[in-house]
């Protein structure tokens, strides 16, 4: 946010920090060790989608790149929307290295289409001993670290011990966000 | 300034501007009486400028509540409000602000706080209920980028040097006429030397207080294009202003009376049916914000339906 920002006014969102997302392939293992949690076997990249007016340019490109994730990668990719009007491309892979890369991918080409600045989070699902089943690491495309999330299933309540827990089982492995107000959670997300 | 046509809101926006001005009068004539009778120097001038603008950038966001009445809402209490600020400020790469809703059935909205910490966005319960998701979106992301654009610090900053330029003139002028007569101030001459140094600090504030309007005007014109930005669709801003446009001049005009002190922090101002020329006007006319927005979707190669 430099000077000339403020004077004129923002004229760009930021393009996303796609790099570090590799990082949670490798967390993975001290999860699955340390705090017994296993991969769902899917994964979610969450972008907001362009104007109506934008339509049927969009649907063209988001099928192309659906087309070329499906040619570069063994994955399972599919389209969801959810209750905020965003959109999720979910990635099914058993393989978790796989998964990740796939969503890396699924980034790189928003990006390359031109829709960089619409990305906003990549969601790993991880099954273990939470009360609603699941526990998710949420990675930030604007701030380029991840964040846990683990929602208790009553409304929009979420388990803060359990996740400043897990915050403080990866913190030097992951690049945790370390701006707390930033952890926004992703309730509803179709993975 | 047009004064033919003197309907209710006209009239609204006559007094508006005449408190605005009057205003500031009070403020360059405080000072005035101030530095005559204790004959202050330049660095109690000084003193007291700066404490006035750090006072108003530090309570910005209080103050702002308080005139408009609105309350700081929960995430239990506003779970959908919530949740949509949080995923456009993320969008934004902003901190989430605070969130507060006006109970009034004019639907509008705004933001305040001198920095991403402090600050605040407020929706009145009429723009929640009137506008569809999608609008108040559009709207949201209007308010988020006034934040991220520091609209406060630029304002406050604007602010600031109106008020010093209209002291610094009445200074010079001070010590180049008192200077003349050796400063006595029980000379006769005093009197019209006076009235020229008021007439002075009268007409800087005035000219200043045009540029701070038309700054204002530009702010909001750099929140429309970054809301368009943020949402990737500036023609639901566009209904947006339309729809809250429409709507405030069909409101009786009892409710606009009541929330008129929050007009420059509104998305649109309460009155606004062209009382006053575009000059005095903190917020563009909606013909040419439409327009604007216009030309940023057609930049962003996206027809508008």
């Amino acid at each position: 946010m430099g000077l000339r920002d403020i004077l004129s006014g923002r004229k760009k969102l930021k393009d996303p920090a796609r790099e570090r997302l590799f990082a949670i392939s490798t967390a993975r293992i001290t999860l699955q060790t340390e705090l017994d949690l296993k991969p769902s076997g899917s994964a979610g990249v969450c972008f907001k989608p362009l104007s109506a007016g934008e339509f049927v340019r969009a649907e063209n490109e988001l099928q192309q790149l659906l087309d070329a994730v499906a040619n570069e990668s063994g994955s399972k990719v599919e389209r969801k929307s959810d209750e905020m009007g965003f959109e999720w491309l979910v990635v099914h892979d058993q393989d978790f290295e796989d998964l990740v890369a796939t969503s890396h991918l699924i980034a790189q080409e928003l990006e390359d289409r031109g829709f960089g600045g619409q990305l906003l989070a990549a969601v790993f699902p991880f099954e273990g001993k939470f009360k609603e089943g699941r526990a998710y690491w949420i990675y930030g495309f604007k701030q380029g670290s991840f964040w846990p999330f683990v929602p208790t299933g009553k409304g929009q309540e979420r388990d803060n011990p359990e996740e400043m827990e897990l915050k403080a089982k990866l913190d030097p492995e992951l690049p945790i966000e370390q701006d707390l107000t930033r952890w926004f959670g992703l309730f509803g997300a179709p993975v | 300034m047009k004064r033919k046509a003197y309907g209710r809101d006209a009239g609204l926006s006559l007094r508006m501007l005449l408190t605005s001005v009057l205003l500031g009068l009070l403020y360059v004539f405080f000072a005035l009486v101030l530095f005559y009778i204790f004959n202050a120097g330049l660095v109690l001038m000084l003193v007291i400028v700066i404490g006035m603008a750090l006072f108003q950038y530090f309570t910005s966001d209080k103050l702002a509540l308080r005139a408009s009445g609105a309350k700081i809402v929960t995430p239990e209490e506003a779970p959908k409000l919530h949740e949509m600020i949080e995923r456009l400020a993320a969008m934004a790469d902003l901190q989430k602000p605070r969130v507060a809703i006006v109970d009034t059935p004019v639907p509008n909205a705004f933001a305040t706080g001198r920095n991403q910490k402090h600050a605040v966005v407020a929706v009145t319960s009429g723009l929640w209920e009137r506008l569809d998701e999608k609008e108040i979106e559009g709207v949201l992301a209007h308010e988020l980028t006034h934040i991220a654009n520091r609209d406060v610090l630029v304002m406050t900053v604007a602010s600031f040097f109106a008020m010093l330029a209209a002291f610094l003139t009445r200074i010079g002028l001070y010590s180049g006429m008192f200077g003349g007569w050796g400063g006595n101030r029980d000379n006769n001459n005093s009197v019209p030397v006076w009235l020229i140094i008021t007439l002075v600090s009268v007409v800087t504030y005035f000219l200043s207080w045009i540029l701070i309007r038309t700054i204002s005007r530009y702010r909001e014109y750099a929140a429309d294009r970054g809301s368009a930005l943020i949402t990737g669709a500036p023609e639901y801003l566009m209904s947006a202003l339309q729809k809250i446009s429409s709507q405030m001049t069909l409101i009786p005009q009892q409710d606009l009376r009541e929330v008129e002190g929050m007009n420059a922090f509104f998305i649109i101002p309460a009155s606004v049916k062209k009382a006053t020329s575009e000059l005095f006007m903190d917020h563009p006319p909606l013909e040419k914000r439409l327009a604007a927005l216009e030309k940023i979707a057609r930049e962003m190669g996206r027809p508008v339906s």
